[in-house]
């Protein structure tokens, strides 16, 4: 029950699965195995996706946490208004992606997470959630009152000294019975 | 100097003996399958045809095996539980090991996804290998079905292959719904994507059917490398006839035989223990409760107090809640409050009314008009909503008897397993090793501490009639100071 925020789940997805084409990119442009073109797109893909991906959204309630170092991607990522907010775009730009990926060995699986990452990126649009950039507090702390800075002028309120001495009488009212008698100063 | 190392080494040792221990295990696993399968006589031609990929592929597959079996260990919480509290643990220091169950768990998962990206990526290169080194002279070694097969064919046509895909897709929906933001905000999505984990163990008992890899049975009367009858080696020419010659020769062509599947007998043992331990869970919870008193407290804390048959709890645990009537599948874990006890037996739960489970099982308990205590005899109660409790389950704070001097620290509502301590306390402190505990609480507003002032107060007081003033050290704390102004 309540509201699950699935974009967030789909860009740590997309993240890990950026990361996986990287790699599978790497080996496949060091191996030089059959089909490196596709190898050399996919590191380019990777590192594309990454830096899309790694700002994290606002969530809609609740204290959101940041990553590390964010708010230089957050104003990148912000500047490209609706294309980035819009997740059925990010949805598409990420099928899109990982379908050259397919075509080699080495980076079929960074496809497969890929496409996984765009399915969920679509249930998160249909469901209508937009991507909101963490942007840092602005508002400053009250300021504190002025009167903490003078002591107060007067004592506090107190009963009268009546009801204040204890009464022989009434001990159970007293607070507590000190088994030592105690002098009469006050810690 | 000496103080401080001998302190580092009773609180920290364990955990990193431990931690040790489980790394050596690793590594050695790790080199002794890389160097059977390197040097072994049985895969001398798997190692000509496929090279390291061979080596680093079985090797990261033992390791595998390990962490796959030892990852479910941490998660049987009734057994821990138990362990807590038998005297087979009787050392303070073992104990607080079960404390880092969850750490341990969370150790053998990350090295379950390093390892499988290396087992995949080395497997990736035998594939590779088995297609362009397509080997007419031993047939019976080969997976492609002839030279330069197309690998991902070669994938998607084996059981082995497939079964791979579906265990790296489940594994990266377990692993990337498992941060610690998701957990955080989704709880859902990372509980629903772990209990795939079933589904991922059935696979990949399945993942070896197949025999992808083969070892040779005969090396005994065909030593590999050795020569075929009508063939002669490269550096003999010219000498056949020298003695010694003979045990050159093959006397039969080799054999090939597939590995046994060894990933079940790993893993089914904790599987097992593991499922036992779940429904040993379902059947003791599935008792409903009977709810008895519903009290709300200032700072949006209700407390609820219930009777279950055969509950018994020590100070310090917590139980999970299940409300069908809120979410079935919803399980959330409080701390308990008080105990049952032989003149008691109702226990109860304090709970912070925040987020939409909690709201709306206060809103089932008690009428919105703001009424302030329900106790209602038990004949006229009125009709509150089912509710199941699983449990009790230990944690650290259970050890707060077992130490001369304790210093328990918490904020705002965090004070549920110290005010169990502290009704504990309230019943008889003389039995424990305790002789003083000093209780640090701080509280965003002045009205929180209303939830256990009576208890406080009672406590003061108790301790100062039996001459032990010095048994509690209380210090509260507030934080926002606006108020008070």
């Amino acid at each position: 029950m309540g509201k699950i925020e699935w974009a967030m789940w789909a860009n740590e997805q997309a993240l890990a699965a950026g990361l996986i084409l990287l790699t599978g990119g790497i080996v496949g442009v060091a191996g030089l195995f059959r089909g490196w073109e596709f190898a050399a797109y996919a590191i380019a893909a990777g590192v594309f996706v990454c830096l899309l991906e790694y700002p994290r959204g606002k969530k809609n309630k609740g204290t959101s946490v940041e990553r590390t170092g964010q708010y230089c991607f957050t104003v990148c990522v912000k500047a490209f208004g609706p294309l980035t907010r819009n997740y059925y775009v990010r949805a598409f730009i990420h099928a899109a992606i990982a379908v050259p990926a397919g075509f080699m060995l080495a980076t079929v699986l960074g496809c497969v997470c890929l496409g996984i990452a765009s399915l969920i990126y679509l249930g998160a649009a249909i469901r209508g959630e937009q991507w909101e950039p963490i942007m840092p507090r602005t508002e400053t702390r009250k300021a504190v009152g002025e009167s903490i800075k003078q002591p107060p002028q007067n004592p506090p309120p107190r009963p009268p000294a009546e009801m204040r001495r204890k009464r022989a009488e009434d001990l159970e009212g007293a607070a507590y019975d000190n088994p030592i008698k105690v002098s009469d100063y006050e810690e | 100097m000496v103080l401080s190392f001998k302190s580092w080494v009773a609180n920290e040792g364990g955990k990193h003996f431990v931690l040790i221990l489980w790394l050596g295990a690793n590594t050695w696993l790790f080199l002794r399958t890389f160097l059977t399968y390197s040097t072994g006589q049985q895969y001398y031609y798997l190692y000509k045809m496929l090279g390291l990929g061979l080596c680093i592929s079985r090797a990261s597959a033992s390791v595998l095996n390990l962490n796959c079996s030892l990852v479910l260990l941490p998660m049987c919480r009734s057994l821990l539980t138990s362990l807590r509290g038998t005297h087979t643990l009787s050392s303070r220091g073992t104990r607080r090991l079960l404390d880092k169950s969850k750490t341990f768990h969370v150790a053998c998962g990350i090295a379950i996804c390093i390892f499988s990206v290396v087992h995949v990526s080395a497997h990736l290169v035998n594939v590779v290998n088995f297609s362009a080194f397509y080997c007419e002279d031993l047939p019976a070694l080969n997976l492609a079905r002839y030279l330069g097969e197309d690998p991902r064919m070669i994938i998607l046509t084996t059981v082995p292959g497939i079964t791979g895909v579906l265990l790296v897709v489940i594994l990266f929906l377990m692993f990337t719904a498992s941060s610690y933001c998701i957990r955080l905000s989704n709880y859902e999505i990372f509980w629903y994507t772990h209990n795939l984990f079933i589904v991922f163990y059935i696979i990949l008992m399945v993942h070896m059917v197949g025999g992808a890899l083969k070892y040779q049975t005969n090396v005994d009367t065909h030593p590999p490398g050795c020569l075929r009858p009508n063939q002669s080696s490269p550096e003999l020419q010219g000498k056949e006839l020298e003695p010694g010659n003979e045990e050159r020769r093959c006397k039969e062509e080799a054999r090939f035989h597939p590995h046994y599947p060894q990933t079940w007998m790993w893993v089914s043992g904790p599987l097992c223990l593991y499922c036992a331990e779940r429904f040993y869970r379902y059947i003791r919870s599935s008792d409903p409760v009977t709810i008895v008193t519903v009290i709300r407290h200032p700072s949006e804390v209700i407390e609820v107090r219930m009777l279950k048959r055969d509950f018994k709890a020590h100070p310090g645990q917590y139980i999970v809640l299940n409300c069908p009537g809120v979410s079935s599948f919803e399980n959330h874990p409080f701390t308990l409050t008080t105990c049952p006890t032989e003149e008691k037996e109702t226990f109860g739960v304090h709970m912070r009314v925040v987020g939409d489970w909690t709201e709306r099982f206060t809103e089932l308990l008690l009428p919105k008009t703001g009424v302030e205590l329900e106790i209602l005899p038990m004949v006229q109660q009125r009709r509150y909503p089912k509710l199941y409790v699983d449990g009790p389950f230990g944690s650290s704070s259970q050890e707060v008897f077992n130490y001369e001097v304790s210093l328990c620290v918490a904020g705002g509502i965090g004070v549920t397993p110290f005010a169990c301590v502290l009704h504990a306390l309230l019943d008889g402190w003389k039995q424990f090793r305790l002789r003083r505990l000093y209780f640090v609480w701080v509280c965003r507003e002045l009205q929180s501490f209303y939830w256990f002032s009576e208890l406080l107060c009672a406590l003061h007081h108790k301790l100062w009639q039996e001459n032990r003033p010095d048994y509690l050290n209380l210090k509260l704390f507030v934080s926002q100071t606006e108020d008070l102004q």
